[in-house]
């Protein structure tokens, strides 16, 4: 562990945090079991000050907490939660961060086909600063995401990229882009695969406010679906209130192009080996959307091991 | 190896090959001939198992089993290959990985152990080398932003990694400039033999002057109207098919 890091780990009713970064402050840390909530704020640092938070119980009660995390001016901070949740779960995110700060948000999570799993993020921007929000999630019998991204100051920018793999679970994931300031941006791709009795919803809004000039926006939803029993359901929403923009959405779903299937199989690979190769190569471009080449290297071998 | 007995085939609603019958001996090279929808390409898909073909009736026998109770993946490993007339891309995956992916395919189907990585860089290596393949295309998704002519090769160099028995080429040699037709038709050369057999589908006589045929089969409507040797092609390309 490097003197940048803090180890949140949470085991069933037992919480340890390991703290060695000057740069981390966790305070209600003592009360954290009792109260459920956790405030954590970082400071401006030369290096990225990173939290890995680990989830491991045996037991089948509801994991259920809120981290309130304040990046300071020019604070960076990596947040890494690749836990396998095997309880039902109810995680509430509430980020604030300010001026010049950057914030990555890294969430590599498989759930337990038998649970229920619910995931909120509220994050307001200010001034100059970037929220990068990966998320890699697979199974759950229902899994909630809820994402409320508050763009409230000049240059503040969000990259959302979400990857959601369910077989035969349902998946419903919200999101809400808020742009409240003038020259914002953000950019938000979701991508999943449905297989199986699977039933997947998305819902992605960009609101933009009658005074947000200069924005800029994106969003695009792709679906694939593999089982024949299979839905996916993509709900992208626009609501401008401003003409001087740049916003577009796209949204997409449909089942494996036969003629890459047949060419794959003509080459001697299994139908249901070919279908693996067309999902990788449906979900490879997050891979290139993650600077962190670590980081990558680990959604990759995610999808690989989840498809 | 291959017998073609009265194949009826359809498209959608189009019958295309109508009582079709070929057969085609081990070692043996043939060329199929004919004006466009004359039913080439539709006999190159349906021997691979393209679902998108019909076949209404008619048998289809290789090394004798029935080809037609064969899924396209049993046909591929049984040592069937098409080289397709336009190779299908396949985003996010990259070349090298698919290539690997294929050839274990087949060597777990003959019982092998799958190739590990440092043996397959040295075979990529010299079999790119002889196709005058830069190693730096396998980098590549699969056929995305590849030219005619590289899509082409890598077609050929996926002939060579899983060295089948019979090899359907549909149109190999369009998109191909004069360097790349020869250095494909060499590595196909260098594949003939005595227990392999080759069909190429062609519009011109240029490939069959470097790949000598055995056979000359002109299709009009779905069947053969016409079979000699190797000069019905050059007759063809002087006289067309009028």
């Amino acid at each position: 562990m490097s003197k940048d890091q803090c180890l949140i780990s949470i085991n069933g009713f037992n919480s340890t945090i390991e703290n060695l970064s000057s740069f981390i402050s966790i305070t209600k840390a003592e009360d954290f079991i009792t109260n459920k909530v956790l405030d954590i704020e970082i400071d401006k640092s030369e290096n990225a000050q990173r939290i890995n938070l680990t989830l491991n119980s045996s037991s089948t009660d509801l994991i259920d907490f809120e981290i309130n995390l304040t990046l300071n001016e020019g604070a960076i901070l990596e947040f890494v939660d690749e836990s396998n949740y095997s309880n039902n779960s109810n995680i509430r995110l509430i980020t604030q961060l300010h001026k010049n700060s950057c914030f990555e948000l890294y969430k590599l999570n498989s759930y337990n086909n038998e649970n229920t799993n619910k995931f909120y993020h509220n994050c307001s921007l200010l001034e100059n600063s970037t929220f990068k929000d990966y998320s890699f999630s697979n199974g759950s019998k229902e899994n909630f995401s809820k994402t409320i991204i508050n763009l409230d100051d000049v240059n503040s920018r969000y990259l959302g990229s979400g990857v959601s793999i369910n077989n035969s679970t349902n998946s419903d994931t919200e999101i809400e882009i808020r742009h409240n300031t003038k020259s914002a941006s953000s950019d938000c791709y979701f991508k999943t695969v449905a297989k199986g009795s699977s039933k997947v919803n998305f819902d992605g809004t960009i609101f933009v406010d009658n005074y947000c000039s200069k924005t800029i926006s994106n969003q695009v939803s792709k679906g694939l679906l593999i089982g024949k029993e299979s839905k996916i359901n993509l709900v992208p929403k626009l609501e401008i209130y401003n003409d001087d923009v740049e916003c577009s959405h796209g949204a997409a779903s449909g089942q494996p192009d036969k003629n890459t299937l047949f060419y794959l199989t003509s080459r001697g690979i299994s139908k249901e080996e070919a279908e693996q190769i067309y999902v990788e190569g449906f979900l490879s471009e997050f891979f290139e959307t993650i600077d962190n080449a670590s980081m990558a290297e680990k959604a990759k071998n995610f999808i690989n091991l989840n498809t | 190896m291959l017998e073609i007995k009265k194949l009826n085939v359809s498209v959608e609603e189009n019958k295309i090959l109508n009582d079709l019958t070929l057969s085609i001996k081990t070692g043996e090279v043939h060329a199929i001939m004919g004006p466009n929808g004359s039913g080439k390409s539709t006999i190159a898909h349906t021997l691979a198992g393209n679902p998108n073909y019909r076949v209404e009736s008619g048998s289809i026998s290789f090394n004798g089993s029935d080809l037609l109770d064969m899924e396209p993946t049993e046909r591929s490993l049984d040592g069937l290959f098409l080289a397709f007339q336009y190779p299908i891309e396949i985003p996010g995956v990259t070349n090298a990985s698919y290539l690997r992916q294929i050839l274990n395919s087949h060597r777990k189907h003959q019982g092998k152990d799958p190739i590990d990585a440092a043996e397959f860089l040295k075979l990529l290596k010299e079999k790119s080398a002889y196709l005058k393949i830069p190693m730096e295309m396998h980098s590549r998704f699969v056929n995305t932003g590849f030219s005619g002519g590289e899509k082409k090769k890598n077609e050929v160099l996926q002939m060579d990694l899983l060295d089948p028995k019979l090899i359907i080429m549909d149109e190999t040699d369009s998109g191909l400039d004069v360097d790349a037709l020869k250095v494909t038709a060499d590595a196909v050369n260098q594949m003939k033999s005595k227990n392999r057999s080759l069909i190429i589908v062609t519009h011109y006589l240029r490939l069959l002057e470097y790949i000598k045929p055995d056979f000359v089969h002109i299709f009009q409507n779905g069947k053969i109207i016409e079979s000699g040797d190797s000069s019905l092609a050059s007759r063809i390309d002087k006289e067309g098919y009028e």
